[in-house]
């Protein structure tokens, strides 16, 4: 079970390549996958990425900023508002900074506890600026957020295992 | 393999730049959610310059009329009370001053008036006396009351009064006095512009009379509380009450067949009957009268005073 600890808490780094590979191919993912599996339209592959990172360098200004590109580009790559994934990622990637701060992310449990909470609450933010801004917001389905939370949790441990490889102490 | 003891580990996290001293401390030490609320801002605002609502109403423009909107309500809400207040003010203050001058002129539409009612009434009452002088077969001048004489008991009526012509007007004692409604007294003392002329309610005066229906005569005297009784009639004879009482001529004052009032009171005496008689003037609200001229009165009158056109 993931516990608070005042001890110092290890910093991760990993090389610029890794990074940019890693949110290139997250948008890749997300706008090709759909196409082939139906399953894959509940996977949110920028978000994974936005959240391991933000939970690996524990920096919540470097959080902010992954979230925020992330999320434009996402934006930008889909037919709606540019800017509705970019908030919603950005405070996810501010969460998750400062969560790494508080929990033994080494633990299991811990990561699938806090991806899932991260998970919905990005689903959240993007029902909540949905139905704040938009004058016709699709309707909340439970359902599809709770799968979504089950899938992307699923995929995010695969995901973290395979970028754990690529990671050194900074 | 991850070793918690390396002395990496230990080593702090990089601090970030110091900020400059003028930031608060507030704020420096909660930097990265300020980054975040800015960053979260700017998507916000990115958003609201590409989301449109009501006809292709952009959501900045939409939410920026929105915002300035009850300001703008408020604003024009303050100008129009204060407007209206400064507009009922001087629309009270200007309905202040129209009240005054109404008020000032009603003041004097009400003198004036008054001042008319009491001319018409006194040319109704000279109409009324010039119509009774005209039809008198002797000749009169009209004279109006000035004063009256003070009572010798407080509270009682005066017994004399005061007019304005005198032996100027060629006027002289013991002339009649009279008005439409009847007889008033005789001239008691003559002065340049004035005369003093005694009621018939007093004791001194004396006119001879005759009750009209019985054609009795007798002699009326003054007597109390503005009454007058006729005496010298006897018993004998048949008086009623409210029988007219008229002047007999026999005084050598009063021209005849002149009203002097009528019976109020009838009682028997030892010889005489108690009669009384209210007179037909009211003596208290005397203004115009007229002076029985005798011939050589008239005469006199007729010297002093200027023709007259027929």
């Amino acid at each position: 079970m993931p516990a608070t600890t005042h001890r110092p808490v290890a910093v991760f780094q990993v090389h610029p390549a890794i990074l940019s590979i890693a949110v290139l191919g997250a948008l890749l993912l997300q706008t090709f996958l759909p196409l082939k599996l139906p399953l894959a339209r509940l996977m949110d592959f920028p978000l994974l990425v936005c959240i391991y990172f933000a939970l690996m360098r524990r920096d919540k200004v470097f959080g902010i900023t992954l979230g925020t590109g992330l999320g434009l580009l996402q934006d930008a790559l889909s037919h709606g508002y540019i800017g509705i994934f970019g908030i919603a990622k950005a405070i996810v990637g501010y969460l998750a900074a400062s969560a790494s701060t508080r929990f033994e992310l080494e633990s299991l449990v811990a990561r699938t506890v806090l991806t899932g909470v991260f998970v919905l609450a990005h689903n959240l933010c993007l029902a909540v600026l949905q139905h704040v801004l938009l004058e016709a917001p699709p309707p909340f389905q439970p359902a599809a957020a709770a799968s979504s939370v089950l899938v992307n949790v699923a995929l995010g441990l695969i995901l973290f295992q395979i970028l754990d490889r690529f990671r050194r102490p900074a | 393999m991850f070793d918690p003891n390396s002395p990496d580990l230990t080593r702090p996290t990089q601090a970030l730049p110091r900020d400059g001293p003028d930031m608060p401390a507030f704020i420096r030490r909660h930097r990265s959610f300020f980054a975040l609320l800015v960053v979260v801002a700017a998507q916000i605002l990115l958003l609201s310059l590409q989301i449109t609502r009501n006809n292709h109403v952009r959501l900045i423009r939409y939410w920026a009329v929105e915002a300035f909107d009850p300001f703008e309500r408020s604003l024009g809400g303050l100008m129009d009370v204060a407007s209206t207040a400064y507009r009922t003010y001087r629309n009270l203050w200007h309905a202040e001053q129209e009240n005054q001058e109404l008020h000032i002129q009603l003041v004097a539409a009400q003198a004036q008036i008054q001042r008319l009612s009491e001319q018409a009434g006194e040319t109704q009452r000279l109409r009324t006396l010039l119509d009774f002088k005209n039809q008198l077969t002797f000749q009169t001048v009209a004279a109006e009351v000035i004063a009256s004489s003070p009572a010798y008991s407080p509270g009682e009526n005066s017994n004399a009064i005061f007019i304005d012509k005198g032996s100027d007007s060629g006027l002289t004692t013991d002339l009649a006095i009279i008005t439409p409604e009847g007889v008033v007294g005789k001239i008691l003392a003559i002065f340049p512009h004035s005369a003093q002329v005694l009621l018939i309610t007093d004791p001194s005066s004396g006119v001879g009379v005759t009750l009209a229906q019985s054609r009795v005569q007798g002699i009326l005297k003054g007597g109390s509380n503005s009454l007058c009784d006729l005496r010298y009639v006897m018993n004998e004879e048949v008086v009623s009450r409210g029988e007219a009482v008229v002047t007999s001529g026999l005084d050598q004052v009063y021209p005849k067949s002149l009203p002097v009032g009528t019976v109020a009171n009838v009682g028997e005496g030892n010889i005489y009957k108690t009669i009384t008689v209210r007179p037909s003037v009211d003596l208290n609200r005397l203004e115009m009268v007229l002076v029985v001229l005798k011939p050589a009165a008239a005469e006199q009158q007729a010297l002093n005073l200027p023709l007259r056109s027929h």
